[in-house]
Parts: C-alpha cells; sequence; structure tokens
C-alpha cells in the first residue's frame, strides 16, 4: 500500500515582528521554522496503517525551500521511507491552490492509494490545500477526518468526520481516496536518535515546478489570491467599553455570545 | 461575471445561522458586483428553507433538491460548479465551516476561482478584497483576486452581520445530476471526557475577583448554562481551588476560542500570553485600568457577581 | 526585547538620604550562611543579584560585637578590622554594578546565646529567650546601655570605612531595639521602661549617634516589626508601631517594615504553604496608608510577581519592593523585567528551604528553584550563563522528567549539547510535584493565627519555569507518554544515559527506624495506601485512618491535613518526638500544628507498628517496646520510607557488552532514582551532573572551594586556582583580592 503524506514546514512568528517595507511581509528574522502540528498526525496515521498493513510504502512530499527539509527529515526519522522536496523561488508567498497544483503534479507520479493531509497549517489557517489537491487529483475526499479504520480486504476506508457543536459523522469512502487528518486522532510517535541520524541517509529528492510538468502559465492560473498588504492586527485602540448597569451589560455580553457562538 | 451566489448551508434539517450572514455579507457587495444576489440551498428538503432565507436585495433562491438530505462533500461540489456555470457570479460564497470545506476549495481548484477561506472582511476594489489573518492571526492580511472572473470566499460565521428583515423571494428548482463518492453511514453525538480547553470554542474565564473558593459553583453552572467551558487563571490554581488543567496562561495552557469572557481577571502579562489571540475578548473587571482591558474587544467595569446574576437569567440552564 | 512601559515605575530611582537608589529592586537582609568568614561566598552570592540589576543588597544581619554572637546559626559580624577587610569585598563588588550594599546592624541580647564566644549578652530586663534555650540576659544599667549604644556606633563606622551605603539599626524580628521598645521584654522602671517614649528610647538614642557618626556618608535604615502579633503584650501596629515610626521619623532615611517576632519569624518569611503572595500588607501597608512617614519605605511579602510589584508602588503601599527569597531564586529578576521577557523569571515557590539552612545552623543556603544559590563562589555557577560543554556532540538520552531529568535536560540545553532527548512515561512533565503541589490544603478555614492551608499549589512553579525553558530550546526534544525498556534505551542512539526515574513509597513498612517491613504492611490491599495513591485517587478512605510517618519531613503530617480536612477521624503515629521536624526548619512547623491541633489529628509521638491487621494496628512505645497499644482503624497510609526506582540504571550497567554494542558511553543517575532527597537537592543533583557532563569523571562531583584558613602566607589566585576546577566556571572579575 502506498500512502503520501503532503508535509508543511510553517512559520511561528515571534511576539515582536518588523513588517517589511518594500513588500507585504514580515522580516524572516522574527520567523522559527517547525512541522505543522497536523502532519505529526497525518504522518502517524499513515505509518500505523503501513504497520497494520505488513507493507507498504510511505511518502512525504513538502512543497517548500531548504527549510522545509528539517520537517522532511523529521518525517522520515519517525518512519516514513522517503521524501519529495519542490520548489523554485517563484512558489515563494504561494497560495494553497498553487500549492495544490504543484503538489498534484508530483503526487500523481507516485499513484498512491492514499492521500493523507493536515486539516489545516498553523500559519495560514485555510484549510484548503488537501481538498483541493484532491480535486487536482481526482480523487474522493473527505475533510477534518478523526477516526479511521482501513479494511484492506474490501478496500474502504471507514472515517469519522468531526462536525461543529461536539457532533461526528460516520462514512464509507473507497480508496484510492483523499483525507484531511485532524489532530488528536492518534498519538503521534517520536523519533529516537537511533532514527534521527538514520534518517539522514533515507532518500530525500529535490524537484522542480519544470520537473514535474508545470510551467509559469499554469502555476499563475493555478493561484486563487494575491497578497495585497499586511498590518498588524486591529485592536481597535482597547476595548468597546458596554456600558450602563450590569443589566444592560449582561444583555449586550449575551448578545455577543449568541452572535460569535452561532453557525 | 456578476452579482453574488451564496451557498446557504443546513445541518440534520436545521438551516444553519451562518447561511444568512453570507446573505448579509452578500448584500454588502451587491452593487459593486453589479448583479443580483441569488442564495443556493443544495440538498433534498431544501426548499423548505427558502423562507427563511429571503432578505430585501436577494434576488432568489436556488434549490438542488436533486441530492441526498444530509451533505456530502462531492455532491454539494459537483452542484455549486453546476451553478456556478449556470449563473456566472462574480463572487460566491460559503461559510467557512466544517461542510464547506469538505468542497469549497475543490471547486476552486477545479475551476480555477480566486479563492481565500476564513474571511473576516469583505470590500471591494475593482474586484472583491478580502480580509483575513496571517501567521497564525498575529497579521492582518488583505487579498485580492487579479484575473479572476470568479472569487470563492469562505467566510468566517460571526464574522458577518445578518440582514435584519426578511422577504418573500421566488424559488426556482435547478436540475443538476451529481454522484455521491462516500456512503454516510449514520451521525453520533460525543461525550466529554477529561476537560481540555484548549479545544473549547467558548471560555468562561474567572480570576481573583471572585475571592472565594466558595463562589466557583456559580460559575461553573453559569458555564454550563452559557454552554461555555469554565476556565481560570493562575491565582486560583495556586491557590488549589482548581486544577491547572484549566489555567489558562503562561503556566497553563494556551486557547484560542471564538468567545473568552473574562470576569474578575486583571490581565497579568502571563494570563493575557495565554489567550490575547481568541476571536472574541469580552472582560468584566471593577478596576478600568486592568490590563485585560488592552487586549479585550469589549470591556464592562461593574461588578462581577451582578453581571453573573444578570446573564444566568440570560441563558436559564 | 524591550521593556513593557508598564513597568517603567519600578525602573525610577529614589534618594535615600544622602544616597541614590538606582530602582526599586531590594534585596532586604536575609541569611545566607556566609557571614564574614566566607567573603568569597558573601561577595558572590550579593554580587550576582547586583549583576542581575537589584539596586540594594543587603548582609545578613550583621554582630556589632562578640557579646552578639549566634553560633550555631551563622551570622555576619563587623568586630574589628579584618572583618572590614572581608565585607568590603562585598561592598566593592556591589559597587562595580552600582548598586547599594547595606548592613543590618544587630544585637541579640538574650536571643544570641554566644556558644562560639562565650560572652555574655545583655539585655533590658532578665527575660530568658523565648526563642534560645536557656539563655537569660544581663539586666542592663545605665552604663551598659551607654557601651553598647557605643558598640552600635563603632560598628556603624566600621560599616562606613568597609564601603556600605546603607546602615541598618536593626530592631526587627525583637532583636535589642525592640526589645527596648516591647512591653513584652521590656520592664524596665527607669526613664528607658515603661511609657512609650521612654522604652523607646534606647532606639531613638541609637539612631541619633549612629546617624550622628555615618550620616552624612550612609542612609540609616531601621528594620521594624510594626506589628509583633502577639497582642497588645507587644507591638501592635494601631498603637506603638505606627506611634513609633512617627516618633522617629525624622531620624531615618528608609524604613525596612516587617510583622513578627523571632520565635515565629514565619509570620514574616511566610511559606507559600500557608501565606499568599504581599501577605504583609495588612500591616505593613498601614504605615504609609495612614501617612505616619515622610521617608521611603520598603516592605516584603514575598513578592514575586512584577505586576503585583507595580500595584504596590502605584497604589502608594510601599515605594520600594523588599525581597528576599524571589531575589534568591532569581538573581536576575530586575534584568529579566527590564529585557522584556518577564516569563523567563524562576519564581519563589516559598518553600523556604533557603531559610531551612540557616535554622539547622552552619549548612550553606539552597534553593529549590535556583540550584545555583550558594554555589556562585564556590562552584564557580552562574544561574544565567552556561559555557558549550566540551562533549556537545555527544546525544544524551535523560530517562525521566521529574524536577532531577527536567533540571538536567535544561542545564545541558543551554549548555548546547547538540541532541538532548528527555523522555518522559506520563503524559505531562513534573514527575512527583505534579502530585505533591496538590498537597497543603485541609478544611479551607483560618487555622488559630493570620494563614490558611492553602496548599503547594506554588511548587508547581518549579515545573513551569522549566516547561517554559525547555520549550525554548531547540537542542532539547521532550518525548512523553512513553516508558522506556532496557532495550529501548539501549537502542536509543544517545551516547550518554541519564536515569532520572525517581523513587516509590515502600509498600510493605519498610522504615528508617527498623530497617525492616512491618508485618502485616502492603499497600497493594485496597485499604492500605502511599502517599501518592492518596492524592492520585482511586482508593476508597474509610472514616478512621492511621498515617504512620517516619520521614520527619512534610509528607505524613500533610497527608493527615488533607484526610483530616475532608473530615477524617485522623491518627498520626512517628517513631520520633514529633512530627514534621524539618518543619521547624523551614518555619511552616507553628501553623502546621496549630492546624493538626484544629482539625483534631491525634499525635502519637515514640510510637511505632509491630503489625498491622484489617481493622487494626498494633503499636509499641519506642522506649519501652513492651507498653503496647491498639489503633481501631478502617484505613492505613504508609508513609515510612522511600526506595529509589533503580532497576533500569542496574540493567543498563550490567550488561557492558550490549553498552558497547549499542555505543553507549556513559551511563549516569540522578535524583530520587539515585537515593531518595529533598527536591532541591535532586534538581541540585540534576544541575550538577549537566554543568560537569565535560569532566573526565562526570559522576563524581569536583572539588568545590571551601573557604578556610590556610596556614602560612598564600594568595587567594592560589587558593581558588587549585582548588576548583571545572570548565563551566564564570569568574568573578574585578574582586578586590
Amino acid at each position: 500500500m502506498k500512502i503520501v503524506v503532503p508535509v508543511k514546514e510553517v512559520a511561528v512568528l515571534d511576539e515582536e515582528f518588523d513588517l517589511l517595507e518594500d513588500r507585504p511581509g514580515v522580516d524572516p528574522d522574527a520567523i522559527e521554522w517547525e512541522l505543522n502540528e497536523w502532519d505529526d498526525f497525518s504522518v502517524e496515521a499513515a505509518l500505523q496503517l503501513r504497520e497494520a498493513q505488513g507493507d507498504g510504502e510511505v511518502v512525504v512530499v513538502s512543497v517548500g525551500d531548504e527549510e522545509a527539509e528539517e520537517g522532511l527529515r523529521a518525517c522520515l526519522a519517525k518512519g516514513a521511507d522517503r521524501a519529495l522536496r519542490v520548489w523554485d523561488d517563484s512558489l515563494e508567498g504561494a497560495d494553497p491552490l498553487a500549492v495544490a497544483r504543484v503538489l498534484a503534479a508530483v503526487v500523481e507520479r507516485e499513484s498512491p492509494d492514499l492521500v493523507l493531509c493536515g486539516v489545516q497549517s498553523s500559519d495560514a489557517v485555510q484549510g484548503a490545500t488537501g481538498v483541493a489537491l484532491a480535486a487536482h487529483l481526482g480523487l474522493p475526499r473527505v475533510a477534518v477526518v478523526k477516526a479511521l479504520d482501513y479494511d484492506g480486504g474490501s478496500g474502504s476506508a471507514t472515517v469519522e468526520r468531526e462536525l461543529e457543536g461536539g457532533l461526528t459523522e460516520m462514512l464509507r469512502v473507497r480508496l484510492p481516496a483523499l483525507l484531511t487528518i485532524q489532530t488528536g486522532i492518534n498519538e503521534p510517535r517520536y523519533a529516537n536518535l537511533r532514527a534521527i541520524k538514520q534518517a539522514k541517509e533515507k532518500p530525500l529528492e529535490v524537484l522542480g515546478p519544470a520537473d514535474v510538468g508545470l510551467d509559469d502559465t499554469a502555476l499563475a492560473a493555478a493561484a486563487g489570491s494575491r497578497t495585497r498588504s499586511m498590518a498588524p492586527p486591529e485592536t481597535g485602540g482597547g476595548a468597546e467599553m458596554l456600558g450602563g448597569s450590569a443589566s444592560d451589560v449582561a444583555g449586550r455580553i449575551a448578545d455577543i455570545v449568541k452572535e460569535r457562538m452561532a453557525g | 461575471m456578476s452579482g453574488v451566489l451564496v451557498v446557504a448551508e443546513s445541518r440534520q434539517g436545521a438551516l444553519r445561522e451562518v447561511s444568512r450572514e453570507l446573505i448579509g455579507a452578500a448584500l454588502g457587495v451587491k452593487d459593486e458586483a453589479d448583479g443580483r444576489v441569488a442564495v443556493a440551498v443544495i440538498g433534498a428538503g431544501g426548499g423548505e428553507h427558502a423562507a427563511v432565507l429571503g432578505a430585501p436585495g436577494v434576488d432568489e433562491v436556488l434549490t438542488v433538491e436533486d441530492a441526498p438530505e444530509h451533505f456530502e462533500a462531492h455532491v454539494h461540489g459537483a452542484a455549486l460548479e453546476a451553478l456556478i456555470e449556470q449563473e456566472q457570479p462574480s463572487v460566491v460564497l460559503l461559510g467557512h465551516t466544517i461542510d464547506s470545506l469538505g468542497f469549497g476549495p475543490a471547486v476552486a481548484a477545479r475551476l480555477e476561482l480566486g479563492f481565500a477561506s476564513d474571511v473576516t472582511g469583505l470590500d471591494w476594489d475593482g474586484g472583491p478584497v478580502a480580509t483575513r489573518g496571517g501567521y497564525g492571526g498575529k497579521v492582518q492580511v488583505e487579498l485580492d483576486f487579479p484575473g479572476k472572473e470568479t472569487v470563492l470566499l469562505m467566510l468566517r460565521a460571526g464574522a458577518f452581520e445578518a440582514p435584519a428583515e426578511n422577504a418573500s423571494v421566488p424559488a426556482r428548482a435547478v436540475q443538476v445530476s451529481a454522484e455521491p463518492q462516500t456512503e454516510h453511514l449514520g451521525f453520533r453525538e460525543v461525550e466529554a471526557g477529561d476537560v481540555d480547553i484548549t479545544k473549547a470554542e467558548f471560555l468562561l474565564s474567572v480570576g481573583r475577583g471572585i475571592e472565594d473558593k466558595d463562589a466557583l459553583p456559580q460559575f461553573e453552572e453559569l458555564a454550563e448554562s452559557m454552554g461555555a467551558t469554565l476556565s481560570v487563571s493562575r491565582p486560583l490554581v495556586d491557590a488549589g481551588w482548581v486544577s491547572n488543567a484549566r489555567q489558562v496562561g503562561q503556566s497553563g495552557k494556551t486557547v484560542k476560542p471564538r468567545v473568552y469572557l473574562a470576569l474578575g481577571i486583571s490581565g497579568a502579562v502571563q494570563h493575557l500570553a495565554g489567550m490575547q489571540n481568541a476571536d472574541t475578548i469580552i472582560a468584566v473587571n471593577t478596576d478600568p485600568e486592568a490590563p485585560i482591558f488592552r487586549v479585550a474587544h469589549y470591556g464592562a467595569v461593574v461588578d462581577l457577581f451582578d453581571v453573573a446574576d444578570e446573564l444566568a437569567e440570560q441563558f436559564p440552564g | 526585547m524591550a521593556r513593557d512601559s508598564k513597568y517603567d515605575i519600578l525602573f525610577e530611582p529614589i534618594q535615600l538620604g544622602p544616597k541614590t537608589l538606582k530602582n526599586r529592586f531590594y534585596q532586604v537582609p536575609h541569611c545566607i550562611g556566609a557571614g564574614s568568614e566566607k567573603p568569597g561566598f558573601q561577595a558572590y552570592h550579593r554580587g550576582m543579584k547586583a549583576e542581575g540589576g537589584w539596586g540594594a543588597l543587603c548582609t545578613e544581619y550583621c554582630s556589632i560585637h562578640p557579646e552578639s554572637d549566634d553560633t550555631h546559626r551563622v551570622s555576619a559580624r563587623i568586630w574589628d578590622d579584618d572583618d572590614v577587610r572581608n565585607l568590603a569585598v562585598m561592598c566593592d563588588r556591589l559597587h562595580e554594578f552600582d548598586a547599594l550594599a547595606g548592613i543590618e546592624l544587630w544585637y541579640g541580647g538574650p536571643h544570641a546565646p554566644c556558644m562560639e564566644s562565650r560572652h555574655n549578652p545583655r539585655g533590658p530586663s532578665q527575660i530568658p529567650s523565648d526563642f534560645e534555650v536557656n539563655t537569660h540576659p544581663r539586666y542592663m544599667d545605665k552604663d551598659d546601655i551607654e557601651e553598647v549604644q557605643k558598640m552600635y556606633v563603632d560598628a556603624a563606622v566600621r560599616a562606613r570605612d568597609a564601603g556600605f551605603d546603607i546602615v541598618y539599626v536593626y530592631g526587627a524580628h525583637s532583636y535589642l531595639p525592640l526589645q527596648f521598645l516591647s512591653p513584652f521584654y521590656n520592664k524596665r522602671t527607669d526613664e528607658y521602661g515603661g511609657s512609650f517614649e521612654n522604652r523607646a528610647r534606647f532606639w531613638k538614642e541609637c539612631l541619633e549617634q549612629v546617624r550622628e557618626a555615618v550620616g552624612d556618608d550612609c542612609a540609616i535604615a531601621s528594620r521594624f516589626a510594626v506589628d509583633t502579633l502577639y497582642g497588645p503584650s507587644s507591638i501592635e501596629i494601631g498603637e506603638d508601631g505606627v506611634r513609633f515610626v512617627e516618633h522617629v521619623d525624622d531620624l531615618v532615611d528608609l524604613w525596612d517594615l516587617t510583622v513578627g517576632d523571632i520565635a515565629e519569624w514565619g509570620q514574616n518569611a511566610g511559606p507559600s504553604r500557608f501565606f499568599e503572595e504581599n501577605h504583609e500588607k495588612p500591616y505593613t501597608g498601614q504605615v504609609k496608608a495612614g501617612d505616619h512617614t515622610n521617608k521611603p519605605v520598603v516592605g516584603v511579602g514575598r513578592i514575586t510577581n512584577p505586576d503585583t510589584m507595580v500595584a504596590i508602588i502605584s497604589s502608594g503601599q510601599f515605594d520600594i519592593i523588599g525581597a528576599a527569597r524571589p531575589s534568591i531564586s532569581d538573581p536576575f529578576l530586575p534584568k529579566k523585567i527590564e529585557e522584556g521577557r518577564p516569563e523567563d523569571i524562576r519564581e519563589c515557590i516559598g518553600c523556604n528551604q533557603c531559610i531551612s539552612r540557616w535554622e539547622i545552623g552552619g549548612p550553606p543556603m539552597i534553593c529549590t528553584q535556583n540550584a545555583t544559590a550558594g554555589e556562585e563562589y564556590r562552584r564557580g555557577w552562574h544561574p544565567e550563563k552556561f559555557h558549550p560543554a566540551k562533549n556537545a556532540d555527544k546525544g544524551v538520552l535523560v530517562v525521566g522528567a521529574g524536577p532531577a531529568g527536567m533540571e538536567c535536560a535544561m542545564v545541558l540545553g543551554k549548555r548546547d549539547m547538540s541532541a538532548v532527548h528527555l523522555v518522559e512515561a506520563d503524559k505531562e512533565i513534573g514527575g512527583c510535584v505534579n502530585w505533591i503541589s496538590q498537597l497543603g490544603h485541609s478544611d479551607g478555614k483560618e487555622n488559630l493565627a493570620r494563614g490558611t492551608a492553602r496548599g503547594l499549589g506554588e511548587w508547581k512553579r518549579i515545573v513551569n519555569y522549566r516547561q517554559i525553558q525547555l520549550d525554548k530550546l531547540k537542542n532539547v526534544e521532550v518525548n512523553l507518554n512513553s516508558r522506556l525498556s532496557t532495550q529501548d534505551v539501549l537502542e536509543y542512539g544517545a551516547e550518554i544515559v541519564i536515569i532520572a526515574t525517581g523513587c516509590h513509597f515502600a509498600t510493605n513498612g519498610l522504615n528508617p527506624a527498623t530497617h525492616d517491613v512491618i508485618e502485616g504492611a502492603d499497600a497493594t490491599l485496597d485499604w492500605q495506601l502511599t502517599p501518592d495513591e492518596v492524592v492520585k485517587g482511586g482508593k476508597e478512605i474509610g472514616n478512621r485512618v492511621l498515617v504512620l510517618e517516619n520521614e520527619g519531613y512534610y509528607m505524613g503530617v500533610s497527608i493527615a491535613q488533607k484526610l483530616a480536612g475532608e473530615g477524617k477521624e485522623v491518627t498520626l503515629v512517628t517513631q520520633m518526638g514529633d512530627v514534621a521536624n524539618y518543619m521547624e526548619f523551614t518555619l511552616e512547623a507553628p501553623m502546621l500544628h496549630r492546624d493538626l491541633h484544629r482539625l483534631g489529628v491525634k499525635i502519637h509521638p515514640y510510637t511505632m507498628l509491630e503489625k498491622i491487621e484489617p481493622g487494626t494496628c498494633h503499636a509499641y512505645n519506642v522506649w519501652n517496646p513492651a507498653h503496647k497499644e491498639q489503633f481501631e482503624v478502617d484505613t492505613v497510609v504508609l508513609c515510612t520510607q522511600r526506595v529509589s526506582n533503580d532497576e533500569l540504571y542496574h540493567e543498563l550497567r550490567a550488561d557492558k557488552d550490549a553498552l558497547e554494542r549499542e555505543g553507549v558511553e556513559a551511563v549516569y543517575m540522578i535524583g530520587d532514582a539515585s537515593a531518595p532527597r529533598m527536591i532541591p537537592d535532586a534538581i541540585f543533583d540534576g544541575h550538577r551532573l549537566a554543568r560537569e557532563i565535560d569532566s573526565p569523571n562526570p559522576a563524581m562531583p569536583l572539588p568545590f572551594i571551601r573557604e578556610r584558613r590556610l596556614w602560612g602566607n598564600v594568595s587567594n589566585d592560589d587558593y581558588e586556582s587549585r582548588l576548583l576546577n571545572t570548565s563551566d566556571v564564570t569568574p568573578m572579575a574585578g574582586v578586590a583580592k
């Protein structure tokens, strides 16, 4: 069974940072990189499936510059078999749809039985890349999976989709398919020092978009948005003070709560 | 391309509130989008919701009844693609919800639309301009979509206002044929286990202001009736009144709920570090200089016990 | 990073007489065990805090004459020019950092037994000490009074010559000046006794004379217990407390206010078990609030939180934040606030381990949170500076994230080891602290004195601090929910393995008194428990509980307190003369005893169990084993002794071939796994190993400097360089040799 797990090295911004002057962005010195929290869970899910099947291959893929190699090596250390990194400077700041297009080109070559993505990344928090990737690959998809049970015999997986308000939906989907994995689905393993050392010897292939048949036009068409400005978050200069008696205040609070918690 | 297509959302037969918020947002850019506002309801039995979805300015409700009653990502995706083809909107609005995450990005990818999710602000400058967070919410970003005739946006629930009034609006059935690619097996409720305040969407948080351990049960009950999870600031844990599992702050947990209602918390820097990125922060404290007012979105300088009593009436258990 | 502007007020200078205090961080006088006879320890410890930004640092109580000798306890002394020479080292060091040096001139009277000097102390009346054993003072006539007042003056002049900026006339904790002021000590009928003015006369005259002698050069401070908490028999804030402040206000440049006396000075150095932050406010806060002074006021209350500090000053409670224990726990507290990183502050937990060492008399001070406290000179350790380890390329596995493991991994991380993995079986780090910090409660009511058993929640800061630091260290990985077998450890891939697996309570009654098990003792049964089982829950506890307490510190009594607070009938049995002996040294004993008494806990000292049966415990008197007693109980809690979890270590060490094959070069053991001990010692153990991980034989601690008299002419440099040989030393530059 071959499972492909796209992973992302996410940016963690310092509490204090400077915005760039010449274009929307932040001072790179204020950024630390780490593997997306969701990817710990999707990689673990893949490894557990491979172990349950007795054999198979887990391939991790990232669209990212050299910073992404640390995350890929960490996945290899945990037990992934192979890693792929795709990059070109033109991909700087790529939005989820552009990334999904590039991933699709790479993943297609692998012909996986299953693709596991994280629900979202902790820096962009769009929650879109996985499902967009599924659309490009033409795979059935389920988003926000919190439980996964694969039946090798029938070639289908029973999954639970986590809904708002503590509700869960149970679904069955036939493989090949793409699932976006929610945190808490499993207990991610860690790699010991030996595995970390050995991971340095595992294959990590670096590709450019051209290597997977993508040219600038295709990439441009795929991109979903452009960042036109970046600013510190609106703090609105302090709180909007609610006046009046405790009863008035409670009434306003109740309205705000009901409104915010709706949907 | 012109106009706005809104996709309403329902679950287990009930229309979800975000649907009307999307309509409000659509009406806000109707003129600039230079066209009609149509609201699509996908799923068998959707016609029932048509009445509620109407508002002054909404031109039409489109129902796609030839679909399973409950949500199926591929059916919804195919249906939306067909609707976009038919209606040719400039803007497509979905809620940023679990269901929509299952098909919104797929549609945007296949049709090469403009796309952004978890959008908290919508403007217009020759085309839609969407505001959302960046770097985990530490910055605010404005996106635009040059060269995109149709832009699909997923709007954050609670960020936009629903229209104040209803109106009767013509409904039209649309035929779309779409195949499900997953099999629905059922729903179930999840039992609550050990409290994990980082997963709560709504936290009612209390601090030294409650003064006495004996006051805790009152706030536990209030939290329950408001549908919130109870959390606390450090002094209550230091005093041994509450377990550290409920502590918000640097030495406790970092939380990002939709609503953080802080009663009697002054906002020591270690506490703020644990909750300042919550979506909506409401703080009640008798000290007008309390640091928490610097990060709160709403504040009130009143006695927290008085407010608590009043809130208990607003949310009868 | 920049300082948050809301803390600006803490960095505003303030005038103390002729001296300028550069900020509001003031280390009030406190003991460390250095005195004048360990000048290196004295100068380096105070100096470390000066480097950390404290604006003023004071000595401990400093004896002005051999007649005031507190041996076995260690005080400073300024009896002669050689003492001046030694104390000047401290002053010079502090001045390098623009900090002020303070000296607390002390005459103990009846509280100083003079066991070294063999002088006779004098006192206002011949009333024996309520703190010391069998110590009486000689009654002071007028000549005696003049003579003793001159001792203060001579000492003040020597202090000025040594370089001190702030000179105290020390009356708090009921030392001589307060003994004159307080009717509890002063039964005189002359002009030094009776009315308020008379009783205040001695202290006032001392201040006048000291001021005249050195007041142009030094700030004159007075430490005053504004309420000794004895009621009308002594000093009360509403009576003589504020009256005295007003009476001599013109004579002081700085008021240093406390509460309590020496017999129960735990009311001042309040342990977190009973007292919250800023607990003295109701008393010491009244002085400025009632406009009784025109002079700056410094006060204490285990104030650790920068936001509390700001509130204290902006509300007008004090002008200056006084701290002893918070400065021991983090000498760099002011710097961390200034540098905009208050989250790095290592907060005092109020365990009073530091105080316990002084109370025992002799040992150097220690600190649970700060393993470098007391080691600044003799081991050359700096709390914030760590030198890269020479063997940084070796991977390290630390098994167990309790106090020792967390500390070791943290320090190894700060020493730039290339890869440190801290692996913990539980779902969170912290080890025993996680359950111990849940103890310390009883029934939530005040226990007859000022204070409530509020629990050991602040001890959790041990974990909080290390969690924050470990999160910041990129070269340290923490892996939870993972119990490692011997094979897992061998295959881990670490060249250095450090076992920190802690200990467990004996389940069979094994105890330090008989060195044997107790017949019928078996905590695997559901009606017998070990202390951790009581906290973690899972076994039902009946109404009549017997706690067997053989350890002598807090565990048995804390269990008794908890269960009695829940309404159980608790019997506490110990082979010793009293329970919780060590808590005398941590100053927790008086409040604890009040609480146990109030809760109706029955204490049976000098008693041991010889057999445990369902429903009955058979006991005997240790002085006369034929004297038997039976206790009818439902539940037994065995708090007899702890036993190391050292199997993993021994299994690893037994198979040398396997170690070699797997590339494990060294296996060490730290903390309770090595031998059960107190938490500060476990943390110290982990810290030391990490500091010395690159020494030739890390398992054996390197020598430290003992400040002792060497015969013949030996220079300091020679002395230090021969004895101190570790790579992780931060030598103190510029100290007068």
